[in-house]
């Protein structure tokens, strides 16, 4: 063999193995989030969502030729441990991207660990106005629908069906619960509701018939609730129990009837109207076999978070290859503007403060014991819903 | 025992801090040995070029601060607190709030958080030390959930979500300058509080004061009849746990950049508890030993499962029923009947 | 005139009423507790797990087809020999200890810690709850109230009257108080101590695991629902008395009180700092509560 032959060959099994290692290097993505504690059940859909779509999106062959691997972290809720895994997943781990947190606490904090780490993070889960707007962070992205969204949606369904209603606030009596309950007061009011009185119960309250006194008092024709959780099925089965749920419709914030608590409400949920970016009942093509598949894999109906979470990979990967690599500067630009195709149709990712503008929909439960069905009942298009741009950080 | 005791309380005058030095007790070369080890560590973790391993380290040494607090009382006094939080969370928003509003003083942050823990532990001390034993635990249990609860509520500390945009600061000692973004100085730095806040109340706690907590804790009713007044030195040790509590937290934001209710739940104060149990209660290096070992225990166990509770749990029980002493203590055991030489508390 | 009427009827009588539903319920998570410490000096701080352990076993007993009657008297017999082998097995050891207090609590804290993430690991974190087996409401002056809270006002005060005959008027009570009172003497008249140690321990926690049960339809399951009554039933233990069955009840029924109609003029968010006050106040003015202890009272 001559040595150009020679030469030729190793540089060829060089470039063979250099070119075989890179294909094969991973493209990692950090998840932090609550796989244990109260938020446990949001965590688990979470993850779903996120394994199914990557599954799907490795076996067509990955981002750019590269698979897509998940490293999962327990947050538990807290702040404190978010910012510790989610800096072992930066430094130790090298994750190019993070993703997964909670609560907006725990996704403020990582995202300022994001900054510091000079990576991005996106959320999937939080929907407290600040992240996209007082306490926007160049660093972080959300594709779900934020608070003001939500209400949005939920306003005009209310004044549509039930105009110039008279309407009983109630909620737990934390910020989140009261900026819930007033950022939906503001949007009612101004499509023509009236306020008759509100109540903050505090956060945990077993018993909710020490408030029926004053509720039945205002003889509203709606009540809205921004309770979560377990406070959301002692609320509505106690309501249920006095007899209050007839002649009454209850609207709520997106969190207050989830997969998590559904099945404990049971019948009482009946009828109940919320305003989210997602409902398993959508009759687009790609939502009906987005749930067939994902019922399929995981036995259950995906929720809004299952949902939201599966269309973030669908945006991680139109960016990856819109900006032709990982790199953090050239991904956030590909971000900012970006649209792409979600179960619940597309997506536009804001440039000026990083948050997701999709349609929204008024969203009513069947609930007859045995079955529960999402059913859309209304629809606001995702420029009237999105609301102005308010963060002026970036 | 009571006759040594004895004798130091009506003998100040004895022997001085040098000769002293060389008939240390067992427990401070553990204590050595553990700041050898450290800086060892901190090499290696150096070594790997990430910072990741050296703040969890650093993490762990605050809390270390917060479980010593613990210590001071349930080790030394008697005094069980399941409110220790309090203290911690205390300091923390304290010096968050003066670092992202006032100055980017480390010095400033730290002397504002100390004189926040001193009147906050003076109040909290006559509340409680009104009752002793589960009682006192009760109250101090009521008083952290009744402090908690209401930061969680106030929008102008954060509410539920903290606060955030805590900036990285340069610590200024004279000509020497460190940053807190730099993992491996700032490591340094509360290794060498936490030895020093260590060789500070080890020495009280050898020292006339420490002997009357001493003697409280054995059997409070007789210590009147040695002429001392038992409720002052149990409010003093207490302000002292509650200022070595907020020092520790104020530490917090300028490692994370953020504080949250959270560090004053329960469940802060009850991982201190734990802590101190496992490490070794009485013993001051028992809760820092304790602490970097259930921390890194929190993180790999954390990797593999949820339920880590469940081990943490029952690595407790077992300290509680089996290793009355935790671990340092029981080491402390060993190396007693081995040389003979022991501490003289009961 | 008629609108003080209208108050008292409209306003004030439900929100007592309701207060006393839940009044019912605290004192219940209260007796065992008390009894416990009054006998044992233990400081359960796993009370409230038990407690949710009770609901979790109606859960899945009625998964399997048993009805709501039989759950009352199965959970409870159930959960007895889980309290008696806790006694043995970990309360015993520590409790020679001088410092047998701060033990107990420690481990009792221990255990509860483990029992939530079992219930956890067991059962998930989802919230559950069993259907209403009473459903329906009636008409009480003017005011409407679910049949289900009547039953359990009503079987709420007879348990809580059952437990006092058998504590003041039987001899096992006697035996109890006994041990109570002076363990050395009680054991040299021939009460099997230990036993009785046990047994009042797992009584206890029966009695939690039963309101467990009773509470389970309308406040709902999930494993971290223990920690909704503890500050609540320790301080109705603290100002009732520490083991004092008396003051249990009465404390009970009226921090329950208390709260409820305090809820009417104050923001509910400081209904569970008045409660704690309430306790600090008791602790520092009066430490022995109400009533003072089960053998002494």
């Amino acid at each position: 063999m001559t040595k150009t032959t020679l030469l030729g060959t190793a540089a060829l099994v060089l470039l063979g193995l250099g070119g075989f290692a890179s294909a094969a290097e991973p493209i990692r993505i950090g998840v932090v989030t609550p796989l244990s504690g109260t938020y446990a059940p949001i965590g688990q859909q979470v993850r779903w969502g996120l394994e199914l779509a990557t599954t799907e999106v490795n076996a067509a062959g990955g981002i750019l030729g590269r698979q897509v691997e998940l490293l999962f972290e327990d947050e538990e809720a807290n702040p404190a441990v978010a910012t510790q895994k989610a800096e072992k997943l930066f430094q130790v781990n090298k994750v190019d991207f993070l993703t997964g947190t909670v609560n907006s606490g725990s996704t403020l904090v990582v995202g300022q660990l994001a900054e510091r780490n000079g990576r991005l993070i996106a959320t999937t889960v939080s929907f407290s106005d600040a992240i996209t707007t007082d306490k926007c962070s160049p660093n972080v992205f959300r594709v779900n629908a934020r608070a003001g969204q939500q209400s949005a949606a939920l306003a005009e369904w209310l004044a549509k069906d039930k105009p110039k209603a008279k309407v009983y606030y109630l909620g737990p009596d934390y910020e989140m619960g009261r900026s819930t309950v007033a950022a939906f007061k503001a949007a009612a009011e101004k499509t023509g509701a009236q306020s008759t009185g509100e109540v903050f119960a505090p956060l945990g309250s077993k018993d909710y018939s020490q408030y029926f006194g004053q509720l039945r008092a205002a003889r509203p024709s709606v009540l809205y609730t921004s309770t979560a959780g377990n406070d959301t099925v002692r609320l509505l089965t106690q309501m249920g129990e006095y007899g209050l749920l007839r002649n009454l419709t209850i609207v709520g914030a997106s969190g207050t009837v989830t997969a998590q608590n559904i099945g404990a409400i049971g019948k009482a949920a009946d009828g109940f109207v919320t305003g989210v970016g997602y409902s398993a009942e959508l009759a687009t093509p790609e939502n009906q076999a987005f749930v067939a598949a994902f019922r399929k894999a995981y036995d259950t109906a995906p929720d809004l978070y299952g949902a939201d979470s599966y269309g973030l990979i669908g945006f991680f990967k139109a960016a990856v290859e819109k900006a032709g690599g990982t790199d953090t500067d050239a991904l956030r630009k590909a971000m900012e503007g970006l649209s792409w195709s979600t179960p619940q149709g597309r997506k536009t990712m804001r440039a000026g403060d990083h948050q997701a503008i999709q349609d929204m929909y008024a969203v009513r439960i069947a609930a007859d014991g045995a079955s529960t069905r999402f059913d859309v009942v209304g629809t606001v298009p995702g420029d009237a819903a999105i609301g102005p741009d308010l963060c002026t950080r970036f | 025992m009571p006759e040594a005791t004895l004798r130091t309380l009506s003998d100040p005058g004895r022997a001085g801090p040098a000769s002293r030095l060389s008939r240390l007790a067992p427990v401070h070369w553990l204590a050595l040995a553990f700041l050898a080890a450290a800086l060892g560590f901190a090499a290696v973790a150096w070594a790997t070029g990430n910072g990741f391993y050296l703040r969890l380290a650093t993490e762990a040494l605050i809390f270390a601060g917060l479980a010593m607090s613990v210590d001071l009382l349930l080790g030394y006094t008697g005094l069980l607190s399941l409110g220790q939080a309090l203290y911690f969370g205390l300091g923390a928003y304290v010096s968050a709030l003066v670092l992202r509003d006032v100055a980017a003083s480390f010095w400033l942050a730290m002397a504002a958080a100390l004189l926040a823990g001193g009147v906050a532990g003076l109040i909290g001390g006559v509340i409680a030390n009104r009752v002793k034993g589960v009682y006192f635990a009760l109250i101090t249990f009521g008083l952290a959930q009744v402090a908690a609860k209401t930061v969680y509520n106030t929008r102008a500390l954060g509410a539920s979500d903290g606060l955030i945009g805590i900036p990285q600061i340069s610590i200024g000692f004279g000509p020497l300058s460190l940053d807190t973004a730099d993992p491996l100085s700032f490591f340094l730095l509360v290794l060498v509080l936490t030895v020093a806040a260590y060789a500070g109340l080890a020495y009280l706690m050898d020292a006339p004061f420490g002997r009357t907590l001493a003697a409280i804790r054995a059997n409070e009713k007789r210590v009147p009849f040695l002429g001392f007044n038992a409720w002052r030195y149990k409010l003093a040790v207490y302000v002292l746990a509650a200022c070595v509590a907020a020092l520790a937290g104020a530490l917090y934001p300028m490692l994370r950049g953020f504080v949250s209710p959270e560090l004053m739940f329960f469940e802060t104060s009850g991982n201190a508890v734990i802590t101190v149990i496992v490490g070794g209660v009485g013993t001051l290096v028992g809760p820092v030993v304790g602490s970097l070992l259930l921390t890194a225990l929190r993180s790999v166990v954390g990797s593999w499962t949820e339920h880590h509770l469940i081990v943490v749990g029952v690595i407790f029980m077992l300290s509680v029923i089996f290793l009355r002493k935790g671990l340092v203590g029981a080491l402390l055991a060993r190396l007693s009947r081995r040389t003979g030489q022991g501490r003289a508390t009961p | 005139m008629a609108d003080l009427i209208d108050y008292l009827q409209f306003v004030l009588a439900p929100q007592a009423l309701n207060g006393l539903s839940l009044g019912v319920a605290v004192v219940l998570m209260a007796l065992g507790l008390t009894i416990i410490f009054g006998l044992l000096d233990v400081i359960n701080m796993a009370h409230g797990e038990f407690y949710a352990m009770g609901a979790f076993l109606a859960l899945t007993l009625a998964g399997l087809g048993i009805g709501f009657w039989a759950l009352l008297v199965l959970v409870p017999l159930l959960m007895l020999p889980i309290g008696w082998l806790a006694e043995r097995w970990l309360i015993a050891r520590v409790f020679h200890s001088r410092d047998r207090h701060i033990l107990t609590l420690l481990l009792t804290f221990g255990l509860g810690m483990i029992m939530e993430d079992l219930l956890k690991l067991v059962y998930g974190p989802n919230t559950q709850r069993p259907e209403n087996p009473i459903e329906g409401g009636t008409e009480i002056l003017g005011m409407f109230l679910p049949n289900y809270r009547l039953f359990l006002i009503g079987f709420g005060l007879a348990l809580i009257a059952a437990v006092w005959l058998v504590v003041f008027r039987t001899g096992l009570g006697a035996m109890v108080r006994a041990a109570a009172f002076d363990k050395d003497m009680a054991s040299s008249l021939g009460v099997p101590v230990r036993r009785v140690y046990a047994g009042t321990f797992a009584f206890g926690v029966a009695l939690a695991g039963l309101s467990g049960v009773l509470l389970a339809p309308i406040y709902s399951v999930f494993p971290t629902m223990g920690r909704d009554f503890i500050l609540m039933a320790f301080t109705v233990v603290i100002v009732g008395g520490m083991g004092s069955i008396q003051g249990a009840v009465i404390a009970g029924l009226l921090l329950t009180q208390v709260q409820a109609l305090s809820s009417l003029y104050i923001s509910p968010v400081w209904s569970d700092p008045l409660v704690f006050g309430i306790m600090v106040l008791v602790l520092m003015v009066r430490p022995q509560g109400l009533f003072g202890r089960l053998g002494h009272a």
